[in-house]
Parts: structure tokens; sequence; C-alpha cells
């Protein structure tokens, strides 16, 4: 007598909202009162600040309130997850072009905006540093006051196993290359948007954040209020992609509303949001031992990651992408050095993927050029060295929960490995694995069935297009044995959401959603009791619409829930409340080099096929597969969706995203007409598609792993991997431009083969 | 300035600045909070607004420009509740996730259904060029293209 509903392409929770234009998201929300904040930045990418002066700008036509770094000195305002190094406004030191220095508060956003433009700013410059090189130079400026570290090294993470030098030594031969990738931009369509309004000490804010109870533990920090005091509120999120992670504007923007005690609102034009937070560029060396019989025996990788002015998520991308450098493959002696390094550039932060796209560009186009040396076809040479599920990925984290080799030949297969082909057309793989679901954490839940029938669940997890509304429907409904329609998503409020640290590290849907059917388990539990305490021997029951439909001795008994809570509880039906349960899931520490026992990994199989037109260097992409080991999809529609919208988002920096900043640190190409994502007219030809991989495997509801993050993974490689089949031309600097894959095509007719 | 138009049917009257450009008073004056301001620079297409039948960047449009005209908005595609069939489309094949994009895809797709209603997959993706996605990476948006085509024969069909 179950309902149906988890595996089911159900349509999506927020669906009418969001097709017929009502969704909220936090620029849409207006109170009465309201102001308006826009926001002043440095034109210098480091100095000293002398001065600023607002004078100007607060006789400007509307301008209600102007704010500098001076006065919020006297608060604890400095913020950062893993260093704490940044401030809403800068107060006695610029890091980087474009960070705020000033806010101006007016009638309208427009007036705001033309008063900013009158705020003059003094600053003593200092030598900038544009990148990693620079920044780690001898006579470099520290950008932050280095403490023990190494000049402008924000973090820095080793992990090792076996003797790499040895085998290296030993090997008999050795490949090592140089990989890059630039930095890239998140665009996620709504800009980072913020709403603060004070009533009395009780600070209440909207904003367009991934993690709102971290950014509610800075709010009462740095404003000295109990957390009781403070009250975060995440409307439908216009996509995150980690630009939101932690606090970004939600400090500036409550502050001006504690000066003017009147709501402020402050909505980024999409070219500050390029200046608020980047995935981060990175330079990766691998070095890798081969024995005698082709096989791997030592890999060393170095990643330098360039993490801008301020540290955000910096040293957790260079641990992680050192951690993963190791790789899937069945490698004896591992040892990898990942490095953030402080330059004077907007800072670098969580990013889909979050340190992986980098190392893996890196490690799965090395792969192939050690195929290609040994002569060995690039699958072939994969499938051999891969783990097998149950092996250890490093040391004692927990073992290998996925088939790689099964993923690896799905998508391979969708490409037509093996075939003949079309001459002229290139086929390229990769795979990859990255520990998945975040750090050691609790995620809790709450879930209501009301007297009527309607359930409703809280959680802090913030719905930003990856379906998590959805899933946890889905997922109460199945454990309630109720229809999805009867479930509702409660907004994400700090005041009344159960614990969660954050919707980030494709970790939702498998400690949320774990969460969310504890607590729809034990609210069954509740139903349960009550109807065999109506009816004794029940085995089984369902919920539908207000009613209550029971197994009792192999007959169906139906009650409506009022009645029967009533009667259990002894009370007339209007007097009933809900029933509610909590429900928690641990992601527990652990004794890996990262301090967590990884509770999935999560894994990205990419196969390309694609042809280049060798006249003008263009890549023209025929077919794209995507295999996403998922565990099992709670909504197959809503994870496919993900793991499409992660590979085309990575199509972007292996075709053409690239931030590029002039030689005083300013961007050239912070707007949408100069940076270019990817379009609905660059898909492959003959399609992109997702292989959901469904092994029931993973420790989330149902068998479910996590999702989101793989796609984007394993796509630049693939591609690179497939030009190199195409045109015998190896490209290690992303993005593979038309310009960059034309000369490297004009140097391999002078024999080098290699760009 | 007066501002006289009509907007998803119904008449408006308004007075605006010259300068004021049909999103904000769209958003704001009318309260028709779908179109969004993404690029603000017409690459987008979040802030499409429909006018005289033409699709157009509200963000770099003037208001005035829309004087006398016809104007439709996403929040008059569903009619007495009813969801259009390109919005059942976009339902059926969940042809969104963040929804930022998606009033703007949506009102684009019904100008590529009703103008090139035989469009090969191909095609739509031209015509959708200036209509970004950053979140399904477009793959389920021409698939409820399809699917908005098929339930389009049906109804000329029957």
């Amino acid at each position: 007598m179950s309902t149906l509903s988890v595996g089911r392409p159900l349509p999506r929770e927020d669906a009418w909202a969001k097709v017929t234009g009502s969704a909220r998201y936090t620029g849409d929300l207006l109170p009465a009162g309201c102001l308006h904040a826009a926001v002043v930045r440095s034109e210098v990418a480091h100095g000293a600040l002398r001065s600023v002066d607002v004078s100007e700008a607060e006789r400007a036509p509307g301008v209600v309130t102007t704010l500098v770094g001076a006065e919020i000195a006297h608060l604890d305002p400095v913020f950062g997850e893993w260093i704490p190094d940044q401030t809403p406004l800068a107060i006695d030191r610029i890091r980087f072009h474009g960070e705020p220095v000033a806010a101006i508060v007016a009638t309208s956003p427009r007036l705001a905006r033309e008063a900013a433009a009158l705020v003059r700013i003094e600053a003593e410059p200092l030598p900038v540093h544009l990148d990693i090189d620079a920044a780690r130079a001898e006579d470099a400026v520290p950008i932050h006051e280095p403490g023990d570290r190494d000049r402008n090294v924000c973090h820095a993470f080793e992990v090792a196993f076996g003797d790499v030098d040895d085998a290296l030594a030993d090997a008999a031969w050795v490949h090592r290359a140089t990989y890059t990738i630039p930095a890239a931009y998140h665009y996620a369509m709504e800009p980072h948007t913020c709403l603060a309004s004070w009533d009395g000490n009780r600070l209440e804010v909207w904003s367009s954040t991934q993690q709102p109870f971290k950014v509610r533990a800075d709010l009462a920090r740095i404003f000295r209020l109990d957390l009781n005091q403070v009250r975060m509120q995440v409307p439908f999120v216009g996509g995150g992609y980690g630009s939101k992670g932690q606090s970004k504007y939600e400090p500036l923007t409550a502050a001006l509303a504690l000066k003017l005690q009147r709501p402020v609102r402050l909505v980024l034009d999409v070219r500050e949001a390029f200046l608020t937070v980047t995935r981060h560029a990175a330079r990766i060396t691998v070095t890798t031992g081969v024995d005698a019989d082709g096989w791997m025996v030592a890999r060393d990788t170095v990643v330098e990651y360039d993490t801008g002015g301020y540290a955000d998520k910096g040293p957790r991308v260079a641990k992680k992408g050192a951690y993963r450098a190791a790789g899937p493959y069945r490698i004896p002696n591992i040892r990898s050095h990942g490095v953030s390094v402080y330059t004077n550039k907007p800072p670098a932060g969580a990013f889909r993927g979050f340190s992986t796209p980098q190392v893996v560009w890196a490690a799965e186009s090395a792969i192939d050029e050690i195929a290609a040396h040994l002569g060995e076809d690039p699958v072939a040479f994969r499938l051999r060295h891969l783990k097998d599920r149950g092996e250890p990925f490093l040391g004692q984290d927990t073992p290998l929960d996925a088939d790689l080799a099964q993923g690896l030949s799905l998508a391979a297969d969708g490409v037509g490995w093996g075939d003949a082909g079309v001459a002229d057309h290139g086929r390229g793989v990769a795979v990859a694995v990255k520990d998945g679901g975040g750090g050691s954490a609790r995620s809790e839940a709450t879930v209501r069935l009301q007297p009527d029938g309607s359930i409703e669940v809280q959680t802090a997890t913030v719905e930003l297009g990856q379906g998590a509304r959805t899933v946890f429907r889905q997922i109460a409904a199945e454990e309630l044995h109720a229809d999805a329609d009867a479930v509702r998503i409660a907004e994400t409020d700090t005041t009344v959401a159960p614990f969660d640290r954050g919707t980030n590290a494709s970790r939702s849907t498998m400690a949320v959603g774990s969460a969310v059917a504890d607590a729809a388990r034990r609210l069954y539990e509740q139903v349960l009791e009550m109807a065999r305490e109506a009816h004794g021997g029940v085995s089984d029951l369902c919920l539908r619409g207000a009613d209550v439909i029971a197994m009792v001795d192999g007959a169906e008994h139906r009650d409506s829930l009022a009645s029967l809570m009533g009667t259990i509880r002894g009370l007339p039906a209007a007097e009933l409340g809900p029933l509610v349960a909590t429900g928690a899931h641990v992601t527990p520490a652990g004794a890996g080099p990262l301090g967590s026992a990884t509770p999935f990994y999560e894994v990205a199989h990419g196969a390309a096929e694609l042809s280049v037109d060798e006249e003008t260097g263009e890549i023209m992409l025929n077919r794209y597969v995507s295999v996403a080991d998922v565990g099992f999809a709670i909504n197959p529609v809503t994870c496919e969706g993900q793991d499409e919208g992660a590979a085309v988002m990575g199509l972007g920096h292996t075709l053409f995203e690239e931030l590029e900043y002039d030689d005083e640190g300013q961007l050239l190409n912070g707007a949408l007409y100069e940076y270019r994502v990817p379009r609905a007219s660059d898909l492959p030809s003959a399609g992109l598609h997702t292989i959901l991989l469904e092994n029931r495997d993973g420790p989330g509801p149902f068998g479910a792993k996590g999702a989101g993050e793989g796609g984007i993974i394993a796509i630049a490689p693939a591609v690179a991997n497939a030009v190199a089949a195409a045109t015998g031309v190896r490209l290690r600097d992303l993005p593979l431009t038309p310009e960059r894959v034309w000369r490297a095509i004009r140097r391999r007719g002078q024999g080098t083969g290699d760009a | 300035m007066r501002l006289t138009c009509v907007v998803n049917g119904n008449d408006v009257a308004i007075d605006v600045e010259p300068h004021d450009l049909l999103l904000d008073v769209v958003r704001d004056r009318l309260g028709l909070r779908g179109a969004k301001r993404s690029c603000d620079a017409q690459v987008c297409g979040a802030c499409t607004v429909v006018v005289d039948g033409l699709p157009v960047s509200a963000c770099t449009t003037l208001a005035l420009e829309a004087d006398g005209a016809d104007v439709e908005t996403i929040e008059g595609l569903a009619v007495d509740g009813e969801l259009s069939a390109v919005q059942q489309a976009f339902v059926d094949a969940g042809a969104f996730q963040c929804g930022f994009c998606t009033p703007g895809m949506i009102l684009m797709v019904e100008a590529l259904i009703r103008d090139h209603p035989d469009a090969s997959p191909e095609d739509a993706g031209g015509y959708l060029k200036g209509t970004l996605c950053r979140c399904t990476g477009y793959v389920k948006i021409l698939e409820a293209v399809q699917r908005a085509q098929a339930a389009g024969q049906e109804a000329a069909a029957s």
C-alpha cells in the first residue's frame, strides 16, 4: 500500500511559481520605506587607504547616508569562513581593484549609484601582484600579514603515501607536464542581493545566500548580538554554484540599515558580482612515473591556486585539490602539494567542483599523454589502472563506493568508442573522483503533519535551482506514505529552520534529505501508533488527502486524520495542532587526512566526440556524454538536469570562459557581452546527455549519493583529449579558444605536436 | 510624461520619466516582477518582455518606447489558472532550475513556436542563443520546445 514517490519524475515543487514568474527572489522584496544602497569600489588593486571623502556624495540628490570603513571598525567587522580576513568595507588597506570602500544609501538605486561616483578615495599605491609567481617572488609585498606562512601563501597542504621520489627515480619513464586554467566567474543570473532591517536590536536579513546559518553567526558576532536576535530568510535563489557561500554583503547591508534604522536593500549589478568572488585560476604540474610494463607507479602533483585578495574558501580549496589529485587510479606512491596564494584580484572562492575541475584538467590530460606515449588506447589504459569498488581512495578514508570502470565504459560507449567513427572526428574521455558531501556535520529537519493531512517540511537548505525542495517533498511523501502533492516545503528561515551548515558540496540530498527521511519516518510511526490505539492490529497505513487508510487485519479502514487524532487526544478537531517530528543526520569526523570520513564519492565520467576546423581552430562538438553515478535519483529529471547543467557550465571554461585583467589589476571583461558563457547554440550537434547510474549504493535516502558537481569536472580534459585524437595536437592551457587551437595546429606542422 | 499602453490585456496610464527603463516600470510601478534584471546589457534575456508581439530586452528599452503598445509579460500567459502549452511543456520537461531566466526563456519559446513552429533543435538553439541559462545547460529547454511543438501540432490536428 506504499506510495510511489521517490524515483519518479514528478513535476518540481516550485514549478508553478517559476513558470508563471511568481517565484520571489531577494530582489523582488521591497518593504515599505525601503532605501537603496550602492557600493563604492576601489580603483586601485593594492594600496594603503588614506582617506575616503564622501562630502560631495552626501549632498547629492536623494542621498540619505553614506558609510565608510572607519565607521564600522569599532564592531568586530572581520569575517571569513577559514581565515577571517575580510571586512564589509576596506578599513586601512585595499587588496583588489573593485574592493568595496564605501556605501551610499539613497531613495532610488539610480540616485545611489550616481552619488557613488562622487566619492573620492585616496590610497597610497602599493606594488600590485597579479599572478602566483609575482606574489611569491622574493620582493613581493605581503598582501596579508604572513604570520608563520610563506610570503603571500594563504594556505599550503601536502598529502603523501609511499615514497614518490624513490619511485620516480626507479621509473622506466617519467612524464611531466604543466597545465593551466584561468579564473572564471560563476555568473549566477541573479546577482548578489541583500535586504536588511532592524527592529530595535533584532536584525532581519533576506539574502541570496547558500549558507544562512553561517551568515547569521557572522552577523551576530559582528554586531554583538545573540544568535536569537538575528533572523536570516532566504527566498528562491537565482543560482549559486558556490558564489553565494559564506558572508558576502550581509554585514555591509546590515550596517547601513543599522545606521539609518530603516530597511536597506543592496542589489548588485552583475558587473559587481564579477568583482565579488571568482573561481580559482590554477597552475598544475603533474609528474608521473611509469614502469617498464606500463604501470603508473608514482604521481607527484603540485597545484597552485590563485586565491585573490582574501582567503574566502582558499584554504579549503588548496586542501581538497591536493587530496583529490591522487586520482582514481592504483598508483602506489602519491604526493600532492596544494597551495593557495594571495594576489591583488577579487577573492576566489567556492565554485562547483571545488578545486577539482582544475586538478582533473591536468591529471586526465596527463593520463592521455602517457597512454599516447605507450601507444595504448586511453580507455584501456584507464580501465586497467582504475581502482575497484571497495579499494581505499587515500589512506584511511572511506573506501570507494563506485564502479568507476562501469561508468567510464558507459561514457565511452556513448560516443561509440571503438567504432570506426567519422574521419577527422576525435574522441576523448576523462574520469575523476571527488570526495563528496562536505565535512563532518549534523543536519536536521522538521516535518509537520497537520490535522487536515497537509504536510510541511522545514530545513535550512536553500533552493538554488538544484531541486532540493522537490527532492525533500518526495522523500517526505515516501516515508509518510502520503502523496507528494500534500507536502509543502517551508521557506528557509533561521528562526524556525533546524540547523544545517549549508547548501553546497553536493550534500543536501544525502545529509538533509536523510534528516527529512528520519523525521518523516518518526512521524509515520506516530500516526501508526495512533491507528493501532484506535484499531488494534494495524500492519500498514497511508495518508490520502485528509484521511488515514489503515490496513486492519487485511482490510482497509478509512478515518479522517483529524478524527483519529481527536479520538486519541480527547480533543475536538478545532483544538488539534500538528503532529511534529525532527530528524537528524550526522556526517561523522573520521581518520582521513581531511579529518572527516567521506560519506560518498562523487564520480565524474565524460566522453566527447568532436572535429576541429583546422582553418579556424574552432572545435565542433558532435556528442558529449556524462555519466552521473548518483546511487539513486530521487527525481530523475531534476537529477539529470543538474548533471547536464554542470557539463555545459564546464563547457564554458573548456571553450570560452577566462577572466582577464590588465596590468593594474582591473578586470577587462566583467560583463556579459565580453565574458562568453555557453548559449543554447553551443550544444553538440548530436546532443549532450547524461546517463544516470543508479546502483543504490549511496548513504543517502533510498541509496542516493549526492550529485551536481560531477558533470563539470570531466569535460575539459575529455574535450582536450578528443582534440588531440582529432588533430594530434595537445593543449595544456584553458580555454581551448580557436586562436589557441589554431596556433597549436600551426606548431604541429613544425614537429613539436605540443602546445 | 504619460505612458499609455496595454499590459497583459489591462489598460495602463502612468507618469514616467523619459529615462525610465521599461524593466523598472514593469517591475516596480506595475508590480510585475517576473521579468528580472541580470546582465543589464541586452545579452541574457532575463528581462524579456513582449512589445507588440516582439520580444525585447526591457533593461535597455525606455518605458516610453512602449507607449501605445500591447505589452505582454510572463504574468499574462496563464489564463484563468491554466498554464499555456509552453509553460506546461517546461513543467513536463523539467526545463528550469533556479527559475531566474525562466520567464524570459518561456516568452522567447512562445515567440519561437508562434513564428517558427517547425524549427529543428539546431534552429531552436540558434533562436534561443540570446536567452541565457546558467543552470540547465539548455538540454531540457530544447526538450520543452519539442514538447510544445508536438502539443501545437496535436492541437492543430484536432
